[in-house]
């Protein structure tokens, strides 16, 4: 008696696996932190992509005073519109931070706590290279790791493009 | 998400495919010393890489690994008698040598030379740590022999099985370097396997289902580090190695011996799950070989005389919902190793990964992916040798530690992550 499973998963059986939409696409929020990480997602935005959508914090420096803070006006898409952090993170299924090792990256902290509040997911991609020091990436780690549920850290660039893809963005 | 081309390149490894040449760029092991026992033994039919191929060993202890078919009329070799230094056709007593090289053809004169003309396809198949290894690719571009740790210890100081799996290679891959699942399906086992209970490691993975995840790419493959809270505000590390195209080690538990796994595809549908153990200070216990041997910790109990696991599909792989109900077993399979392969075998042959929903804590899987892509287009195009080629990216190590939590696992464990004779491993 043959059983159950050994009918079930017979390459004749595969062909019966229903054809339709199992998932809704997923909103994916892209910030590059630093110049670099920019130029990544200026080029990585000039692809097809479901709903992916692309920002920079490249601009954000920590702020001298903290009273003069504001959550606004630092964010921004690759046209350069100021873009609202906590609005695009309420609407985010999933929060992409690219860093590139050791580069100052002090926006993941504020971005971190926001996915954190809005209970978002955030993956942190770290651009290494095959020169990256420990050291710098060391710096970035302790920069980075609080607000990273998932870091990956990549020798090339174009490993985002096919995580991206990978998770539907 | 894979596209249905990119799933196609990576699940199909016969001869002339990108998979297939990346494969073919390795050794990779063929046998268990034991199949082969004594010189004049029986032969052995081993199906790799989608080529049906047989294995023996002569009169005078060569080994061979040659096409399984008689280049005459096409008669399976395995009914082959092997006598005096070759393997004889029972049906018009061609006979072979280990290389493939016909050395008789009785019913043409000797003087003819005939016999030279006819040489049957052949790999070498070379003895290293109670496994038989052979590589498939070019002869010009043979590698050095492997330096797995497992396979350079004395052989007291080492265990290995193999099991028949049912479905491609890639998806059993997938599962070991899918560090997440052990919270959810292993976690009955954890606390109950003579090869795993105990460790100090296990209450780390029990208390939190919700690991952090950090891949960072290594020479030969990936590191794979698994993080959870512990004491002082400190990091529980589990660093899994991925050698490609196929070797992953799993972080050592406590005091037990560390294990690991090859997937070697027998063809784009099945492939061959090695499984080992070792520890690099001293000999295994009786007790842990006899755990092994039972198809305790990564091993399976297979049926006696086949590497065909005693719980398979035919029977449901023994399913107990009474014991999946009560606990004792989170999906009703007993064991890791069938734990895992029922559920590998239940995606299918090959999966469609064009209907996969990945998320976050894939990245494992997905960098893995595309470093074997990326490799396979290299050795392709640019004729570039892959990494796990190189014997310095094998003499790698698994770990578990405890770490600062500013530190990057693969520096503060550096040393860990490295073969060093006679030390023990990192574990917790």
């Amino acid at each position: 008696m043959i059983g159950g499973c050994a009918r079930a998963t017979t390459a004749a059986e595969a062909k019966f696996r229903i054809d339709a939409p199992n998932s809704q696409p997923r909103n994916v929020k892209v910030i590059a932190l630093d110049a670099r990480s920019e130029r990544v997602a200026k080029h990585l935005a000039a692809r097809q992509w479901s709903r992916a959508a692309f920002f920079t914090a490249s601009a954000f420096t920590t702020p001298r005073d903290a009273q003069k803070f504001s959550i606004d006006g630092w964010l921004k898409d690759l046209a350069g519109r100021t873009k609202n952090l906590v609005d695009e993170i309420a609407t985010a299924d999933l929060v992409v931070m690219i860093a590139a090792a050791g580069e100052n990256a002090p926006a993941a902290a504020i971005i971190g706590e926001a996915c954190g509040v809005k209970h978002v997911m955030t993956t942190v991609l770290v651009l290494g290279s095959d020169n990256t020091s420990d050291e710098a990436l060391a710096k970035s780690l302790a920069q980075l790791r609080p607000y990273a549920m998932m870091l990956v850290i990549a020798n090339g660039d174009e490993y985002i493009e096919d995580m991206l893809t990978a998770l539907r963005a | 998400m894979l596209r249905a081309q990119q799933n196609e390149l990576l699940t199909q490894t016969g001869p002339g495919t990108p998979m297939g040449q990346l494969f073919r760029s390795y050794w990779l092991p063929a046998l268990l010393a034991e199949e082969l026992p004594e010189n004049e033994c029986p032969p052995v039919r081993v199906k790799l890489l989608s080529e049906r191929l047989l294995a023996f060993r002569d009169t005078d202890g060569r080994y061979g690994l040659i096409d399984e078919f008689c280049a005459h009329r096409g008669v399976s070799l395995w009914f082959g008698r092997n006598e005096q230094s070759g393997l004889r056709c029972p049906y018009h007593g061609w006979k072979y040598d280990v290389t493939g090289q016909c050395i008789e053809v009785p019913s043409e004169p000797v003087e003819s030379g005939f016999c030279r003309k006819i040489r049957l396809k052949s790999y070498p198949l070379v003895l290293r740590g109670g496994v038989l290894w052979t590589y498939m690719g070019p002869p010009d571009k043979q590698p050095p022999l492997p330096e797995w740790e497992f396979a350079l210890v004395p052989s007291e100081q080492s265990f290995m099985s193999k099991r028949w799996q049912d479905c491609n290679w890639l998806q059993a891959l997938e599962g070991g370097i899918d560090s997440s699942h052990v919270s959810f399906l292993h976690r009955s086992d954890l606390n109950s396997d003579p090869l795993f209970k105990g460790a100090k490691g296990n209450q780390y993975n029990l208390s939190d289902a919700q690991p952090y995840f950090e891949v960072v790419e290594s020479p030969g493959g990936l590191y794979i580090g698994a993080r959870r809270n512990a004491e002082n505000g400190n990091y529980y590390w589990r660093i899994t190695q991925w050698v490609m195209p196929s070797f992953t080690m799993i972080p050592p538990r406590g005091d037990h011996p560390v294990h690991g796994h090859f997937w070697i595809p027998a063809d784009d549908e099945n492939c061959w799950t090695w499984s080992f153990d070792y520890r690099p200070n001293r000999a295994l216990t009786d007790k842990e070989l006899q755990a092994m041997r039972d198809g305790q910790g990564i091993h399976a109990k297979c049926i006696p005389g086949t590497f065909y696991p005693i719980a398979n599909k035919d029977n449901d792989y023994l399913m107990d919902r009474a014991a999946q109900k009560a606990g004792k077993t989170y999906s009703g399979v007993e064991g890791f190793a069938m734990q895992d392969a029922s559920l590998q075998e239940s995606m299918g042959p090959i999966v469609d990964r064009t209907k996969e929903n990945l998320v976050s804590t894939d990245n494992g899987i997905i960098m893995a992916r595309h470093r074997l892509m990326r490799a396979a287009k290299a050795l392709a195009e640019k004729d570039l040798v892959p990494p796990g080629v190189d014997p310095a990216h094998q003499r790698v190590r698994s770990a578990s530690v405890i770490l600062p939590p500013d530190q990057p696992f693969k520096d503060a464990a550096r040393e860990h992550l490295k073969v060093r004779p006679d030390a023990v491993h990192a574990s917790v």
